[in-house]
């Protein structure tokens, strides 16, 4: 491996880190752990960011979206007009229940009409398979990718929908995806369900006709000039659309599948630095240590060098290129892994959204910026150690080191000294007299441990909030939604159908929430004061009664008020009549998903004087009579859709198991990668420094396992203490991480699993244990005379 | 070749015992063919210039290093057929070495550094009587970074007596001390030698520490080249070097 040509120094760089090749490769791979995160992190956040762009450009996306009550179609040219206007689709939209054959359950759909002829100038689709709908059969239509894939649907299949009250024959003729909905949800979901819930595109006039929409639209998307105003443009959409019974024209950021995309970007970005600046700090801490030890084997060289004539520059560019070499090594793996995981990801990423292409790309900027915040971590780990050598005067490096200096510590401890063996006195003495060494050993391991239980705690988590919104927020068996919010006949009508054993009202109302100019959309939901089955718990699980008149809102929608308990809120409802009123809040609550406000029932009809007027039902069910509540379901119009709760969860469950999941157990290999790492890397050390005590022992007669002892010792004694610091640290980044990673969505809370803790130390102090019995091998090697015949 | 072989039962024997470094053309014979017995209590000095082989001998004998070739036995066991275990045993019970650079351990003081082998020993002696024996009782408590050179000596000569050793293996003892410090270090180890009769090693290249010993081997290009017996033994006090 040393080539000719190359100068004496550098021949004896590349041998001297070949001799270390070990500890080397422990310091490599901590920091591939790290670069690699930081590559597959950042290159998955710019290629999904690129992607989506392209992907809304390429198909048009819509900037903007109004719902209407019903508009004619003649006010379209006056809305096409208006400045700011690029582009605009006005459309039929709404929602069917559906009849799969082969499954029991209903599912449903979002329906988007197609424009008569020729593409829709915003919202394009991309046709997967098969073809358009021809707009002389009125029965064709397209499916969305995902609900498509997940039923097995095909073109040439048929479905039955309830539409608007009717039943219809739907012919699938293609499969396609669309940028408006990479993230599909059901109204009232949190989760995609894609075997419960879709997207069906058909004819405009099809829907037109089944919607009593002929000349009309209840729904209209635009694209906006870049250079757009877009506070007047949406003013002036509003205008025009308000007689019509707009709920006001809104922004990407109130688009389900957009948010959700912003918020994976957000989690993409966070994950691009919380978790590589640990391991690039661990890998600093490593590089310092191990070319500490380094500098302090090689004293009587840099005296040598020094005295031949080498410059202190020379003898710290030297040692600094070992740091750097291996730094070097540690980047390149870093990036092979980073590269092969953010394919792995992309593919992840690309069957979870159907989004059209989305290649891993990590551009030049990325990988240098990657490559250089590795090697700034080596070059600051190495430096201080550097400063040592380059201190060392030539004479004094040249002589032997003066043995260190012990002395007493104290009364109480050297008490407790002498109630000891004298092989653990070594060991508290060695502590003692070198606590810098001592403390980056414990340091390192408490990281270690630290990053094992933040891994370890993220099924804790997902488990967490999925019990407290499954099972404890949440405790029916399905929900009903109305097509459209009906009387309390329709809570009696629930409760007469076949199963149904409980049945609780909701009402969910969209409204605009305004406070001291700030306007916030969101959902109220209604539910009766003795609500069972389903009502708001904060994190610890805990119920929250809705509120016997103000309103609850979520902290999240708190926030975004500026809003506190006392203060009184605007609300305009979203669609409908758009009933204006007033409400005090009367306290904030913690759900774990959502960021809805919580009302009583009545209160909210009294607030939208709609009282008494429910928006579905959560049931309680005979599971012996669920084949024939869903038949008769699929039969009842008014019913828009069904959503089960225990399908939900599970589909919920496995997109963890797919997504979250796959990159949680990434981490944890990582964190286990540098749990070995840095025990490997101070077990060497430590038998560096005590190699000849090691062999004074072996040869006044003490076994390899007795000698070794003072070095598994102290490992363990360091890790054992490293415990405590270690599970505060994890706690500590887990509760932040989980902050970070807060969205408007979900809420997550750092959860206190014993499991995870207990992982994470046994797994660490079984890497401190093996390393050490890997070094302790090299007790068994040691050359008993060669040793105890050198100078110290 | 067979050498004078004193009266009375040997506690160290060897027979065509060779030892070789590497292997081909590269091979150093370090010792070839030697046969010797030791008995009980004699202090024997072993003298030769370095690489000729005294050293390797000491190791050999010290259980540290294993021969090549040919026998040793301790008290009529082979060694030769020992395993790890059964060297680290044998050094155990009964060996004591002494090297040139003390090697004490840093993070223990005198008193612990006996200590040390005490805990693995079968009837050790008090530490204070060991470090008494050396003249260092009032540096008991001390560690080794604040003695002088001949003192951690000292307390590395208390060390091997301490779990009164059948063999006291001493490799260039003084090698690294001033004649002052050097013979205080000797009178130790004849004073040892006499009051527990503990047989005696002393590898040494200065010719004046063989007036010392009952017996000198001389050694030459890893052989033995003469066995003088001292009738008239030197004290320490009368060394100079």
């Amino acid at each position: 491996m040393v080539r000719r040509g190359l100068n004496p120094l550098d021949r004896k760089l590349l041998r001297d880190v070949w001799r270390m090749r070990l500890h080397a490769a422990a310091i490599a791979l901590v920091l591939a752990c790290g670069l690699s995160t930081l590559i597959m992190a950042a290159g998955m956040r710019a290629s999904l960011s690129q992607t989506r762009d392209a992907y809304y450009d390429a198909y048009r996306m819509m900037d903007v979206d109004a719902l209407v009550v019903r508009a004619p179609e003649r006010i379209s040219g006056q809305l096409a007009a208006l400045p700011g206007v690029r582009a605009l689709e006005t459309r039929v939209s709404g929602y069917a229940l559906l009849d799969i054959p082969g499954q029991s359950e209903p599912a449903s759909a979002r329906l988007v009409s197609l424009p008569g002829q020729g593409r829709p100038a915003v919202n394009d689709l991309a046709m997967v398979r098969g073809r358009w709908p021809d707009p002389a059969h009125m029965e064709e239509v397209v499916v969305s990718e995902a609900f498509a894939d997940a039923l097995d649907l095909n073109p040439g299949d048929s479905l039955s929908a309830v539409i608007h009250g009717s039943q219809r024959l739907l012919k699938l003729v293609g499969v396609a995806n669309s940028p408006e909905f990479v993230f599909v949800a059901a109204p009232g979901e949190l989760f995609p369900q894609p075997e419960r819930f879709g997207v069906i595109w058909m004819g405009r006039q099809a829907l037109a006709r089944a919607y009593d929409m002929e000349g009309a639209f209840n729904e209209v998307v635009f694209r906006l000039e870049p250079e757009a105003d877009w506070t007047a443009t949406l003013r002036s959409i509003d205008a025009l659309l308000a007689p019509h019974g707009s709920g006001g024209a809104f922004g990407r950021d109130r688009m389900m599948s957009d948010r959700f995309l912003s918020e994976e970007l957000k989690q993409l970005s966070t994950m691009a630095i919380f978790l590589p600046a640990i391991f690039l700090l661990v890998a600093a801490f490593l590089v310092n240590i191990a070319l500490g030890r380094m500098i302090a084997t090689e004293r009587s060289n840099i005296g040598l060098l020094k005295a031949f004539g080498y410059g202190d520059l020379a003898v710290a560019s030297h040692y600094g290129r070992s740091a750097l070499l291996i730094g070097l090594i540690g980047a390149a793996l870093g990036t092979v892994a980073g590269l092969v995981l953010g394919r792995g990801v992309a593919d992840l990423y690309r069957a979870y959204y159907h989004l059209p292409e989305l290649a891993f790309r990590a551009g030049p900027m990325i990988l240098a910026g990657a490559w250089a915040i590795a090697l700034a971590a080596v070059s600051a780990g190495a430096v201080l150690a550097v400063r040592q050598a380059v201190r060392l005067p030539p004479a004094e490096a040249l002589a032997p080191p003066r043995p260190p200096v012990y002395g007493r510590t104290g009364e109480g401890s050297d008490l407790l000294a002498r109630r000891l063996d004298a092989k653990s006195r070594i060991i508290l003495r060695r502590i003692g007299r070198f606590p810098r060494r001592a403390l980056s050993t414990l340091a390192g391991v408490a990281l270690a441990i630290a990053l094992l239980v933040v891994a370890g705690a993220f099924p804790a988590v997902m488990d967490q909030l999925l019990r407290v919104h499954f099972s404890i927020s949440n405790r029916q068996d399905a929900t009903l939604t109305f097509a459209e919010p009906r009387g309390i006949s329709g809570l009696h009508a629930a409760s007469r159908l076949p199963g149904v054993l409980a049945a609780e009202p909701f009402r969910a109302e969209e409204v605009r929430f305004g406070k001291d100019g700030r306007e916030v959309r969101e959902m109220i939901l209604g539910l009766p004061p003795d609500a069972r089955l389903s009502r708001p718990v904060d994190r610890e699980g805990r119920a929250v009664e809705p509120p016997v008149s103000g309103i609850a809102l979520s902290r999240a929608l708190a926030e975004k008020l500026d809003a506190d308990p006392g203060d009184l809120l605007e609300v305009r409802q979203v669609a409908g009549r758009q009933v204006e009123g007033q409400v005090r809040v009367s306290r904030i609550v913690d759900p774990v998903l959502g960021s809805a406000a919580y009302m009583d029932l009545d209160s909210l009809g009294r607030l939208i004087r709609e009282p008494d007027m429910i928006s579905g039902v959560h049931v309680r069910l005979d599971p012996a009579h669920l084949e024939s509540l869903n038949a008769r379901l699929k039969e009842t119009p008014s019913i828009a859709g069904v959503s089960y709760l225990r399908q939900a969860e599970a589909s919920m469950r496995k997109a963890y198991a797919d997504g979250v999941g796959v990159m949680t157990t990434i981490y944890l290999v990582f964190a286990a990668v540098m749990a070995g790492g840095v025990a490997f890397s101070a077990s060497r050390v430590t038998f560096a420094e005590q190699e000849r005590d090691l062999a004074t022992l072996r040869v006044l007669g003490f076994s390899r396992a007795e000698a070794s002892y003072i070095l598994l010792g102290e490992l363990m004694l360091l890790a054992l203490l490293a415990v405590a610091p270690g599970c505060l640290l994890g706690t500590g980044l887990g509760v932040q991480l989980m902050r970070l990673f807060q969205t408007d969505m979900y809420s997550f809370d750092f959860v206190f699993s014993p499991g995870a803790y207990a992982f994470a130390i046994a797994f660490t102090l079984l890497c401190v244990g093996a390393a050490g019995l890997i070094v302790r091998t090299a007790v068994d090697r040691v050359d008993l005379v060669a040793v105890l015949k050198a100078r110290d | 070749m067979s050498r004078t072989a004193p009266a009375g039962t040997p506690v160290l024997s060897t027979r065509g015992l060779c030892r070789t470094y590497g292997s081909g053309p590269a091979a150093v014979h370090a010792l070839r063919d030697i046969d010797l017995d030791i008995a009980e209590g004699e202090l024997i000095v072993l003298l030769g210039p370095s690489g000729s082989g005294k050293s390797t001998l000491l190791n050999i004998l010290g259980g540290l290093d294993r021969a090549t070739s040919g026998e040793v036995a301790f008290r009529g066991t082979s060694l030769t057929r020992l395993d790890d275990r059964g060297l680290t045993a044998y050094r155990r019970r009964n060996v004591g070495f002494i090297f040139q650079f003390y090697n004490l351990i840093p993070s223990l003081t005198a008193r612990e550094n006996i200590d040390l082998v005490r805990e693995i020993a079968d009837q050790p002696l008090p530490a204070e009587e060991a470090l008494d024996l050396v003249g260092l009782s009032a540096r008991m408590d001390h560690f080794p970074a604040q003695l002088s050179g001949g003192e951690q000596q000292r307390v590395a000569v208390a060390r091997a007596l301490a779990k009164r050793p059948t063999l006291l293996l001493c490799d260039e003892p003084t090698g690294a001390l001033d004649l002052q410090t050097g013979v205080r270090v000797l009178e130790a180890l004849v004073e040892i030698n006499g009051r527990y009769g503990s047989t005696t090693l002393v590898v040494t290249h200065n010719a004046d520490v063989a007036r010392l010993g009952t017996r000198v081997i001389h050694f030459l290009d890893g052989r033995i080249r003469a066995i003088e017996t001292n009738t008239v033994r030197a004290r320490p006090s009368d060394l100079k070097w």
